[in-house]
């Protein structure tokens, strides 16, 4: 069995632009899914809305297509009511950051047993190119058009801030390394948050001097640094460049988690 | 096994062509009905999952299939006695 059962073949192609990355992301979110070896039919995907909350309606297990920024609250719900479920929710970053930021911290406080995947664009993009808050300083988007002059979010940041169990950050380039860290969030009890870096060729690159899709992913993949070199970089006092994302596995820990299914007593 | 891409899924963004360490995907040159330029194959008998899938029993690279976001790059069987073309690389 490969994670390409889990797609609903009546559904595809589906209407991502060409060269988006959302598809990449799916790929490797399934596939770890199928080597958990979890049943369909104890899997839900719940996603908000936007361009990357379109993701469940591809797959075939139970999904919700919830209201904006409320995924995390309904994903909440799902695992509260029935702990044996296995959640996993895809998520945008207009949709965690913006409009469903409180609900995203406290998901990270109370620490459920989630897997959120948020694929960050960096930009709105099903509505038209507007500026999210993790639209970098000095990229043009349709309401910044001289270039945005507030500083980014960092998601990663927050959720070990806020006290997530494992947190990492990687980008649409590193597909392999994402399916594993994907597999250890799913592994991993408690709230995991995976954020993905990926290109947007039609909002995003289009307005930022991107002319193909691979110029992004060039780009993407030039301006990451591991975390083992970020941390030997300190190390030796250097200066780290703003503009570099830093991808890896930022956090891992064992706080007390909420919504654990209960061990089953053997008879 | 033997590598194909799905005509009717490929929306032409030549992700392929990035990622693979064979560099087995080409850019296409002629638009199919569609009007989408599909990437070519560049001699596929290359490809490690092709060779080697069936030694290993398991799933070997397959970034191809993975960063392909529009789920077009998969593998098929090959039909009974079909000719192999034996790639020599030095």
């Amino acid at each position: 069995m490969s994670f390409e059962d889990w797609f609903r073949q009546d559904r595809l192609p589906h209407i991502y632009c060409a060269g988006c990355g959302n598809g990449t992301i799916i790929n490797c979110t399934l596939a770890a899914v199928d080597s958990m070896g979890w049943k369909k039919e104890d899997t839900v995907f719940v996603s908000g809305i936007g361009c990357s909350s379109r993701a469940p309606g591809y797959i075939v297990t139970d999904s919700l297509h919830t209201t904006h920024g409320r995924a995390l609250a309904f994903a909440t719900g799902v695992k509260m009511a029935n702990p044996k479920l296995h959640v996993v929710v895809f998520t945008g970053d207009g949709d965690l950051a913006a409009i469903g930021g409180n609900h995203f911290i406290h998901a990270c406080r109370r620490n459920i047993d989630l897997t959120v995947v948020c694929m960050n664009n960096q930009i709105y993009g099903m509505t038209g190119g507007q500026g999210s808050p993790t639209t970098p300083r000095g990229c043009i988007s349709t309401t910044t058009p001289y270039g945005s002059t507030e500083p980014a979010f960092d998601l990663s940041e927050l959720a070990i801030a806020a006290g997530a169990n494992y947190v990492a950050r990687w980008t649409s380039y590193h597909v392999k390394e994402l399916e594993r860290a994907v597999k250890t969030g799913l592994e991993t009890p408690g709230f995991s948050f995976i954020e993905v870096l990926v290109q947007c060729p039609t909002n995003f690159g289009r307005r930022n001097k991107f002319r193909q899709v691979a110029d992004q992913i060039e780009y993407i993949k030039a301006h990451s640094l591991l975390k083992a070199k970020r941390d030997r970089l300190l190390e030796q006092g250097e200066r780290i460049p703003e503009d570099m994302y830093v991808v890896g596995e930022l956090m891992r820990r064992s706080r007390p988690a909420m919504g654990l299914a209960p061990t089953e007593v053997k008879p | 096994m033997k590598l194909a891409i799905d005509e009717t899924r490929c929306k032409g963004c030549n992700l392929c062509t990035k990622v693979c360490p064979y560099r087995i995907f080409k850019e296409g040159k002629h638009p199919n009905l569609r009007g989408i330029v599909v990437p070519e194959l560049d001699r596929p008998e290359r490809c490690t999952n092709c060779r080697l899938r069936h030694l290993y029993g398991r799933q070997l690279c397959g970034v191809c299939q993975l960063t392909c976001p529009d789920q077009a790059i998969h593998w098929v069987e090959e039909e009974p006695y079909e000719p192999h073309k034996v790639a020599i690389e030095y």
